[in-house]
């Protein structure tokens, strides 16, 4: 199970500002880029006043944060601080190609002609994957059913130390993984029920197919792709290769055999990445595509904004992002506003990420609190003070939809729940029924104007089990810093709670503090913490397993309920796609009401992009394919 | 001298030792398994002072720990980003000096006069600026309205990289050299006021001497002996400019670096880091301890 935690935005993570992993893979910033070059000596890509000066080069400035660090993908705990959306999807996806890639057009969705293999068949418990025979390695080989053995049998040695390792995922649900032919691996799924678009979605999306060229120790070729044993001493090599200098990337013969359309040239220490076109790609490219894509890193929006708006700087920037506090509003309709007057060379474009945006409740707090989170009229209450358009409306500048259930609702999916999709934001700021719920429900301010439980007890007109007398609604909320917009929906959150007897104080805290808080490290005092958003990859099917399933790994407040865990599980035992379908909209129908979090707006990327350059939608899976960006001539 | 130099060696061993004591302590208080990231697995039940010497041991060896997040030794991200980070600071003090010496001679010798008043206010102003002001400011007029000067520092590698730079450098040197000039040019001026008072100018004026002879030859020498220690003193404050500098014009030194690892819970490079400024500011006083036995010589006699 994987996906990503981002931050509020984009100063963590493109398309949602996100990384990706469990605990310890939060999402970071993709940004802006950069060419350099020392006192004039520029070898930018763009020339003042507008128009690329080199056609055949792409500056792209990581979101703050972003960087491209390890080039093995096939992380684990010992690097899992390196983990993060950029350093895969900007990095490692460029060279080398999961077996299945997500992000079509403007959609999450399985892209069935960048991915590797054709779409997996099921028949019974079996699952068929067909590669397709004309994807090759650099080194002429091809990419063939061997390569996908290759990574389960590294998975079954060393995928107890993976990142995203369940011990009900892979490889532990199939056995009999086997070649069965050059170009076709079946693989016998052990659990007795399974859903087939969870698990091409969530299990097969994992996969990322390794060449032969990689089975070696420093010794000489090793035999992993055969004998598991021998998959330990093959990790460790490639593990050793991948923390040797970056500087040594580009002439590697290990991470020179990509499958990908790019190689590296360059990873300097600063983190700045020379990818070029790999002349063996056998996938898809477009025409007069680019052939040297370069990525920059930043610690800050404001610096990257900097640098785009100064056009005549040693480092242009052609494609970037622009802060959601400097962009226009956006007029009644459009997606996006027009460009800064400052950035007259550039066209803005927004990309919303495949996440959900909440922040979660402890349910099992220990400082008193976690009774009264377990109460659905508080919930409710509190989800009444959260004025998601007001918010959108005033520090997000109008970019952003407001988040109404458990699945992401934009960029709108087949996942979303008909029922939920009409109805919209159920929850929009009612101060006067969230005083009133609160009051019907045994509490009163007390002479501070704190709210105070006055009516203990079980009943309907009481505080609930469990809160004692005297409890006080006093909250502590979390958040990172460094996102003006995040700060100033927080702030307007707690005066909001404020005007109803509920204190709420805020902390501002570096993001990986809060995500850590979130995520238990530091124990059980706290009691919100909101980090931004849940970014849905690799696990790109929003089931409720991961996020709020009892026990699940990234259920961070805890949340627990038995109705709602089998709702999930029929998600996960619907075989069909019509049956998934309908159980995922019970599910949701269901648990929407429940406010098992607190859903907060969903702000999108803005990315500029400069005038000439042609690199069409972005997709919300957060993946690139600079393989297709061109120049207009 | 000699047991002077010898004495202030062995103290400034000694505030590095503490230093060392004092991040290892920092480390161990961290939360969230600080200690485990940079010491391994294990080390958290070792006892404290078996668990002191074992990091020190490798921090005397050179090894400040490893950055998975980077994946990069923190020794090799120390060694990319400490030449970026003196080219700024060097660069920006050495300036300061020349622009500082000069002004606060003119002031003190035109104490209360309308060039001195002017400094005065401008020195103020400087003063009273904090860099996360004016960077953004000097970024908005002159690298984006007005195109004359990079809005980002330089992004070349290396020492030489970086200070030949001179488009991209030019704010964030004076970003931080502004303050640091102000700082300067107000103990300068007092100093030389001080010195302006003594008999032995009056002396050189008498025997003829004229205004720039005894500012040269009489007063600047004297009034540095205060700056001296000043500028030792300050590596500290110039390095946390630095860490703001850095981040407003995305300069990847050492502050940028810190602050990043900060944000990302990367405590070996955080720690390693702290620990290197640590020993750099020692290292600064010790050398403007022994800049100032050279500059006045009743200092090594009286200490020695």
């Amino acid at each position: 199970m994987r996906a990503g935690l981002a931050p509020a935005r984009r100063a963590w993570g493109r398309g949602g500002a996100g990384g990706r992993g469990v605990l310890g893979a939060f999402c970071v910033v993709a940004g802006l880029a950069t060419v350099l070059a020392a006192c004039g000596g520029t070898s930018s890509t763009s020339g003042a006043g507008g128009g690329p000066a080199n056609t055949s080069t792409v500056t792209f400035a990581m979101e703050p944060g972003g960087l491209a660090s390890y080039p093995f993908p096939f992380m684990t705990l010992a690097n899992a601080s390196a983990d993060s959306v950029f350093n895969v999807n900007d990095f490692q996806y460029l060279l080398y190609r999961p077996l299945y890639w997500f992000g079509e057009g403007t959609t999450p969705y399985l892209n069935t002609t960048l991915s590797l293999a054709y779409p997996p068949t099921y028949q019974g418990h079996q699952v068929t994957i067909r590669l397709k025979s004309y994807y090759k390695w650099s080194n002429g080989e091809p990419v063939d059913a061997q390569d996908v053995v290759f990574w389960m049998n590294m998975m079954t040695a060393e995928g107890s130390q993976g990142i995203y390792y369940s011990p009900t995922g892979l490889p532990a649900d199939v056995s009999h993984v086997k070649a069965a032919s050059k170009f076709v691996v079946t693989m016998d799924i052990t659990s007795a029920k399974f859903s087939e678009p969870w698990f091409t979605n969530n299990e097969l999306s994992e996969i990322t197919p390794m060449p032969m060229a990689w089975d070696r120790t420093a010794t000489g070729p090793s035999d992993c792709i055969t004998t598991i044993s021998a998959c330990t001493a093959v990790y460790n090599y490639l593990n050793a290769q991948s923390t040797l200098s970056p500087s040594t990337f580009g002439a590697s013969p290990i991470w020179g055999v990509v499958d990908g359309p790019w190689k590296i040239q360059s990873l300097n220490s600063l983190g700045k990445l020379t990818v070029v076109f790999n002349k063996q790609y056998s996938g898809p490219v477009a025409p007069r595509h680019i052939t040297t894509f370069i990525e920059v890193p930043f610690t800050s929006e404001q610096a990257e904004y900097n640098v785009l708006q100064d056009p005549t700087g040693s480092q242009i920037i052609d494609v970037g992002y622009l802060p959601t506090v400097d962009a226009p509003v956006p007029p009644a309709g459009a997606s996006v506003g027009a460009n800064p007057s400052s950035l007259p060379d550039y066209t803005l474009s927004s990309v919303y990420a495949w996440q959900l945006s909440y922040f979660p409740y402890n349910f099992k707090n220990d400082t008193g609190q976690a009774p009264i989170f377990d109460q659905l009229y508080f919930r409710q209450a509190f989800q009444s003070l959260v004025d998601q358009e007001g918010v959108i409306a005033g520090p997000l500048h109008g970019y952003g939809k407001p988040t109404i259930g458990p699945v992401g609702d934009y960029p709108l999916t087949k996942y979303l729940s008909p029922t939920l999709e009409r109805l919209g934001d159920q929850w929009t700021l009612n101060i006067g029924y969230a005083r009133q719920l609160l009051a019907s429900h045994g509490w009163a301010p007390n002479s501070a104007g704190i709210d105070t439980c006055v009516h203990p007890g079980g009943g309907p007109a009481d505080c609930g089990p469990k809160i004692p007398s005297g409890a006080q609604l006093k909250f502590n909320l979390i958040y990172p810093t460094g996102l003006d917009w995040m700060e100033s929906s927080v702030r307007e959150l707690a005066s909001n709670a404020s005007l109803v007897g509920i204190q709420v104080s805020l902390s501002a805290e570096p993001f990986n503090q809060v995500t850590g808080t979130a995520f238990g490290q530091f124990g059980e005092s706290w009691q919100l913490a909101e980090w931004g958003s849940w970014t849905y990859a690799p696990d790109y099917l929003p089931t409720g397993d991961e996020l709020f399933e009892t026990n699940a790994p990234n259920n961070a407040g805890q949340y627990s309920n038995a109705r709602n865990d089998a709702l999930i599980a029929a998600t996960l035992d619907a075989r069909t796609s019509s049956e998934f379908y309908t159980a995922m909209y019970n599910w949701q129908d269901y648990l929407a009401g429940q406010l098992p979090v607190v859903y907060v707006p969903d702000s999108p990327t803005l990315m500029e992009t400069i005038d000439g350059l042609n690199i069409g939608p972005q997709n919300s899976a957060s993946t690139i394919t600079p393989e297709d960006w061109y120049y207009l001539k | 001298m000699t047991a002077y130099l010898a004495r202030r060696t062995l103290q400034a061993i000694a505030v590095v030792v503490l230093v060392t004591l004092i991040v290892f302590v920092l480390l161990s208080l961290a939360p969230g398994g600080a200690s485990v990231q940079v010491l391994g697995s294990g080390s958290a039940h070792q006892q404290f002072l078996a668990a002191y010497l074992t990091w020190l041991g490798r921090v005397l060896h050179g090894n400040l720990g490893y950055s998975s997040r980077l994946n990069q030794s923190v020794s090799s991200l120390l060694a990319t980003s400490l030449p970026r980070t003196l080219a700024l600071t060097g660069t920006s003090t050495l300036i300061a000096l020349i622009v500082a010496i000069p002004l606060a001679l003119v002031q003190a010798a035109r104490r209360n006069s309308a060039v001195d008043i002017t400094l005065r206010g401008l020195t103020y102003l400087w003063y009273g600026t904090p860099t996360v002001v004016l960077g953004p400011v000097l970024i908005l007029f002159l690298a984006v309205h007005w195109h004359l000067f990079g809005a980002e520092g330089p992004q070349a590698p290396g020492f030489i990289g970086v200070i030949s730079d001179v488009r991209d450098m030019t704010l964030p040197v004076a970003t931080l050299a502004l303050v640091t000039i102000a700082i300067f040019a107000r103990y300068l001026r007092s100093s030389a006021l001080d010195s302006l008072a003594q008999e032995y100018v009056e002396a050189a004026r008498a025997r003829g001497a004229g205004q720039r002879r005894v500012l040269a030859a009489h007063v600047l020498r004297n009034s540095l002996v205060p700056v001296v220690t000043l500028i030792g003193l300050s590596i500290p404050q110039i390095l946390g400019g630095a860490v703001i500098v850095e981040i407003v014009f995305n300069i990847q030194g050492m502050g940028w670096q810190i602050y990043q690892a900060v944000q990302d819970r990367d405590f070996a490079v955080t720690l390693g880091f702290t620990l290197v400024i640590g020993i750099g500011a020692a290292i600064g006083s010790l050398l403007a301890d022994i800049g100032y036995a050279a500059l006045d010589p009743k200092v090594r006699y009286t200490q020695a």
